[in-house]
């Protein structure tokens, strides 16, 4: 049985550190293989924590982009424990 | 008759009940208004206790008061667990069947650390999050210790008392150099956050001291499952760690009362507004604490402020006073980082922790705490706290404008009285 793809996002703004890489852990939690999540983020640190994240998990990072007063971060989860 | 009613008595709910009592005594004592309590346990335990317990051995005993001696008399403590809180009726529903209507509302049913929400953890890890009996249990445990891996894990966020974990960590390192063992155990500490600490600058401070006591720091690693069988504990992220003893922060939920009554977000947090501290979409209902889902630590603290915000908008909702408080976001956790020394995690909403250095004056701050926690339970240490804490909160119409110094307004001050 194949799974749907799901896109979700992820609103973050106005939340300071954890606040935005916690909410993306949750979503990380519930998500699957192949799911996208964008990450809408005022907190500049996020950009930091996401990347890094992504590196050392070996998700993808697909895309960082400065949008008016925030950042949305895309990533598509590629590697979670099944 | 003003009715308010109190939901939850543990720091927070008792602090507001007290205040709320002492505000209203004449009114209380008039037939003009009543503060209902309602709470589950009969015993008040100091929860940031649980670490001398788990770590040094402590007595419980030590770290727990009779609920209704903690009380003012004018607060009517009902020893009966709310098990729905309807709204739309204005009432709380407890186990025994009562019901208890209500004009105004304080919701301090805190947070629960639950380790069933992550397989194997119940069975595979002790916790301090739970109780001071699981609290003894580490304890014990600690005491047979020869040799191997402690691995210390956050298997959840957000959770109570955020330096808990850290402190435990370096508790451990205490606890095995004192034994004459501390070269034969290695002590690991997994977080899913990007640093040891959440809050940079109090990495800065942490990071080095875990270095130094041979600490080890995994990052990014969020616990998905433990096998007891085979003291292994997993990521999602698909790194795995072999332990001998597993100590393990439990994800945290909202009370039962407020999931079973539809009032919370998906982890049963209630939706609350972080400066009024009203819930969300309603008249006259507050939230505080744990309970809430504002992005400030879940801690005793915390709670303690927003306790004070909440009981003088209450009076002034009851005297159609404009005068309403907002909350600021302080917080102070307070975190040992080895024998007798400490720092203090503080921030507002706008202003995050900022660098500092371990001390022992700040150690001792700590220690007093557990001694002073029962007087702050009546309110009778606030104006040392409010030197203490410096500005906590403001006046609602001001906040936009800048941080303006907050104006106190005590109830023999108020020329507005008109309980209805």
């Amino acid at each position: 049985m194949s799974t749907i793809e799901q896109h979700k996002v992820v609103d973050s703004r106005g939340s300071f550190c954890p606040g935005p890489i916690t909410d993306l852990f949750k979503a990380y939690r519930s998500s699957q293989l192949g799911d996208v999540i964008e990450l809408l983020a005022t907190d500049p640190a996020a950009r930091a924590d996401v990347t890094a994240w992504a590196q050392k998990s070996g998700n993808e990072l697909v895309d960082i982009i400065d949008e008016q007063g925030y950042i949305r971060i895309v990533v598509k989860i590629t590697k979670k424990r099944s | 008759m003003q009715r308010v009613v109190v939901v939850g008595s543990g720091d927070g709910g008792t602090f507001t009940a007290n205040l709320l009592a002492s505000e209203l005594r004449n009114e209380i004592h008039g037939g003009l208004a009543s503060v209902q309590l309602v709470g589950e346990h009969l015993k008040h335990p100091f929860q940031p206790g649980n670490l001398d317990i788990a770590f040094k051995g402590a007595s419980p005993d030590k770290y727990v008061k009779v609920e209704t001696e903690l009380l003012r008399k004018e607060v009517d403590f009902i020893h009966d667990p709310a098990v729905k809180i309807d709204f739309t009726a204005r009432s709380v529903a407890t186990v025994s069947g009562r019901t208890l209507n209500y004009d105004y509302l304080v919701i301090a049913t805190g947070a629960v650390a639950d380790p069933s929400k992550i397989p194997g953890l119940a069975e595979g890890a002790m916790n301090f999050h739970t109780g001071a009996k699981d609290s003894q249990r580490i304890w014990e445990s600690l005491q047979s210790f020869k040799e191997g891996t402690v691995i210390v894990a956050i298997a959840g966020t957000p959770h109570k008392c955020p330096p808990s974990p850290n402190e435990a960590a370096f508790m451990l390192d205490d606890f095995f150099h004192k034994r004459g063992i501390r070269d034969r155990v290695k002590i690991k500490f997994l977080t899913p956050y990007p640093r040891p600490y959440p809050a940079e600058k109090i990495s800065h401070v942490v990071e080095p001291l875990f270095m130094e006591k041979g600490i080890e720091v995994t990052t990014f690693f969020n616990v998905d499952s433990v096998d007891p069988s085979k003291r292994k504990i997993y990521s999602l992220e698909g790194e795995a760690f072999d332990y001998d003893l597993l100590i393990a922060v439990p994800p945290h939920h909202g009370a039962d009362v407020i999931i079973n009554s539809g009032l919370g977000d998906a982890d049963g947090y209630i939706p609350t507004d972080k400066g009024t501290m009203k819930v969300k979409g309603q008249d006259g209902v507050y939230a505080i604490g744990d309970a809430t889902d504002i992005p400030v630590s879940k801690s005793g603290v915390v709670a303690h402020l927003q306790s004070v915000v909440v009981a003088h908008n209450i009076v002034s909702e009851m005297t159609k006073s404009s005068d309403i408080l907002e909350y600021n976001g302080r917080i102070n956790c307070p975190m040992e980082v080895g024998p007798r020394r400490a720092i203090f995690v503080s921030a507002t909403y706008t202003s995050p922790p900022s660098d500092q250095s371990p001390s022992m004056v700040k150690y001792y701050m700590k220690r007093s705490f557990a001694m002073i926690y029962w007087r702050a339970l009546n309110g009778s240490l606030e104006s040392i706290f409010d030197i203490f804490f410096g500005q906590t909160r403001f006046p609602a119409a001001k906040q936009q404008e800048g941080e303006k110094p907050l104006i106190v307004v005590k109830s023999s001050q108020r020329s507005d009285k008109a309980y209805a």
